[in-house]
């Protein structure tokens, strides 16, 4: 496995030689639907059919709007996703992820980066 | 956070102020999160979020209404559609019609031209329907709404108003166009259709009324109609325009149906009475009962004013028996008081429809043995055309008559279309030839033998021929010259009430 990133927008994903997919939003952004598509088509470009476990660093997110979070209902190449904030504000932005869409694999919401990958490597 | 820190900090008021036009209706409404990212950006941002999942909600919800709505109006459309549509051909039902006329009526207000109504209706859809079956009716119903579509213009409305009833509105049209449209209705229908392997012809009785301003919609429908009668009543598969007069006639026809319930109870039936003479000695050998109806407003009125409306009503047979008893209880009075009298037989009409009776027999027997008159006494005249067109139970019925002993004459002989051959089978007696045939006899030479071929038609058949209408000395000299051996009409006497009929019966024989 070749480390791979795309960069570009307001997000960059990277693909580990560990296999992990990493989803960082740049700081302060307002998340449209475009955004999310663009970060899903990188993801699927680094993916290539394959499908890899994805941290979301959203920590620093100001909004997401509606259209935005459909577009992460769309099945893609992550295999399962891990939200990782660390505000209150990220909890509430991540729980309506989790709780108005149904995600098309696991998605859970962390707070701790550790606890974050270890859920994500249990299930690779 | 202590209570004076939470009154303090800025975000709460705007928390309040964002849900206050929140709950005013403004889903649009957002706050602003701060950096901090703490407990009260959360709540921030879930009011947010909830705002966005709620104005989501509303939209998609006023979509669906409106979605829904539209689809109701679809369909209310669609049933006001087939409410209003004759679902066979697809034209407009009478409710459409209606209101279309409505519609023009009102706006030739505004001084445009006032609608016309056509009424058509088929000939001899009947005769399809029963012979060729409904399947092949409704498609000679398809065709003729196919041809009276393509013959008016795209403006009219054409209705089917239901079984063979077609009607067209013709708005804002001069009456050439109106009547070019009628004529090309009428036109179009000429020519034959072809169903399955039959060819049949539906042709119409048109009847036009051309509305004027204030001619409300019930009185074009009315007018259309019964010029559409009229249209019916000379000879069908014409056109005929509605005039005031033909309401007239209507309104007349249903007064005197009206006041014909009454006359036979009020009394205001009569009897006249007409020698029938042989020619040869001059002696009266019958009397024809002739019946008059004595109205006390409009005086006496003559049976070919009454006795269609009779017969198309059913008095008729209250009439008929009205005749028969009166007629045959005047023999009675006549043998009391002049029983010298010669015995001369009562000839009575009888109706078409009067053969359909199924009392006619019996009345006819029994009203005979109540007045103690002979059955050879009375004589029926009946019009040839029943005798012609007769069916099984009439035919018993004239049969049952003659077994009775009651002669039987064919009316009108020459009026209708008489057959040659019919004439050697028909249950009768006498033939009456119709006075029409005799009038220009004196003068025309051709008529004279035209005349007396005819009689001598009726002599081959074995029959007897009285003449009616007889005016002159010469014509009761020429029909006797011609063998005719009996004879009616002015000449020999008027229709007189029952008591001059003695007087007259006494009178020395008028010889020639």
């Amino acid at each position: 496995m070749v480390p791979d990133t795309a960069d570009g927008g307001k997000a960059s994903v990277a693909l580990g030689v560990d296999g992990l997919l990493h989803l960082r939003w740049s700081p302060g952004v307002d998340i449209e639907v475009e955004d999310a598509r663009a970060a899903m088509a990188k993801v699927n470009e680094l993916c290539q059919q394959e499908q890899h476990p994805m941290l979301v660093d959203m920590a620093t997110v100001a909004s997401v709007s509606r259209e935005a979070r459909g577009i992460w209902s769309i099945p893609c190449g992550a295999s399962r996703i891990a939200l990782l904030g660390t505000s209150p504000v990220d909890r509430v932005l991540a729980n309506f992820f989790l709780g108005v869409h149904i995600p098309p694999c696991p998605t859970r919401f962390f707070t701790s980066r550790s606890e974050a990958l270890d859920w994500l490597n249990s299930g690779a | 956070m202590t209570s004076t820190e939470s009154v303090e900090d800025p975000r709460l008021q705007q928390l309040v102020d964002g849900v206050v036009r929140l709950a005013a209706g403004d889903l649009d409404a957002r706050i602003k999160p701060s950096e901090h990212r703490d407990d009260i950006d959360a709540v921030i941002t879930g009011v947010n979020l909830l705002a966005e999942e709620l104005g989501h909600i509303h939209s998609e919800l006023e979509q669906r209404v409106a979605a829904r709505t539209a689809m109701l109006r679809r369909t209310q459309v669609e049933l006001e559609q087939m409410a209003k549509t004759d679902a066979l051909t697809g034209l407009a039902n009478r409710t459409l019609l209606t209101e279309r006329i409505q519609e023009a009526i009102l706006s030739c207000t505004d001084g445009g031209r006032a609608p016309a109504v056509l009424l058509l209706d088929l000939d001899s859809f009947k005769a399809v329907n029963d012979i060729l079956g409904h399947s092949a009716g409704d498609a000679v119903l398809v065709e003729v709404a196919k041809r009276l579509r393509s013959a008016v213009r795209p403006q009219d409305t054409v209705a089917r108003l239901g079984g063979d009833e077609f009607a067209i509105l013709i708005t804002a049209a001069t009456e050439e166009e109106i009547i070019r449209i009628a004529h090309r209705a009428s036109e179009y229908l000429q020519d034959s259709m072809c169903i399955g392997i039959e060819t049949v012809w539906a042709m119409a009785s048109i009847g036009v009324c051309v509305g004027k301003p204030g001619y409300r919609a019930e009185a074009l429908m009315r007018d259309a109609d019964i010029a559409m009668y009229q249209a019916k009543a000379r000879g069908r598969n014409n056109v005929q325009l509605f005039h005031p007069e033909m309401l007239d006639a209507v309104q007349e026809r249903s007064r005197i149906t009206a006041e014909l319930r009454t006359a036979v109870a009020g009394g205001e039936l009569a009897l006249l009475y007409q020698p029938v003479v042989e020619l040869a000695s001059g002696r009266v050998i019958g009397i024809e009962a002739l019946l008059r109806w004595h109205h006390p407003v409009r005086g006496t009125i003559m049976p070919g004013s009454f006795i269609g409306i009779a017969e198309e009503t059913g008095l008729i047979f209250e009439l008929g028996r009205w005749v028969l008893h009166e007629g045959l209880a005047q023999m009675a009075r006549w043998s009391q008081t002049d029983p010298d009298l010669t015995d001369f037989c009562l000839h009575i009409n009888l109706s078409a429809a009067e053969l359909l009776r199924t009392d006619l027999l019996e009345d006819i027997s029994d009203t005979l043995a109540t007045y103690g008159v002979d059955p050879r006494r009375l004589v029926l005249e009946i019009t040839e055309t029943v005798l012609m067109s007769r069916g099984t139970g009439q035919e018993q019925v004239l049969s049952r008559l003659r077994e009775l002993g009651v002669g039987l004459q064919i009316d009108d002989f020459g009026t209708g279309y008489s057959s040659i051959s019919y004439l050697r089978s028909l249950p009768a007696d006498t033939v009456k030839v119709d006075q029409s045939l005799i009038k220009d006899m004196e003068s025309d030479p051709r008529q004279q033998n035209f005349v007396s071929a005819i009689l001598q038609l009726i002599f081959a058949a074995g029959l007897n021929a009285t003449v009616e209408g007889i005016e002159t000395a010469e014509q009761a000299a020429q029909l006797r010259a011609m063998g005719c051996l009996y004879g009616q009409g002015y000449f020999f006497g008027y229709p007189v009430p029952a008591a001059e009929i003695p007087s007259q019966l006494r009178q020395p024989a008028r010889h020639l």
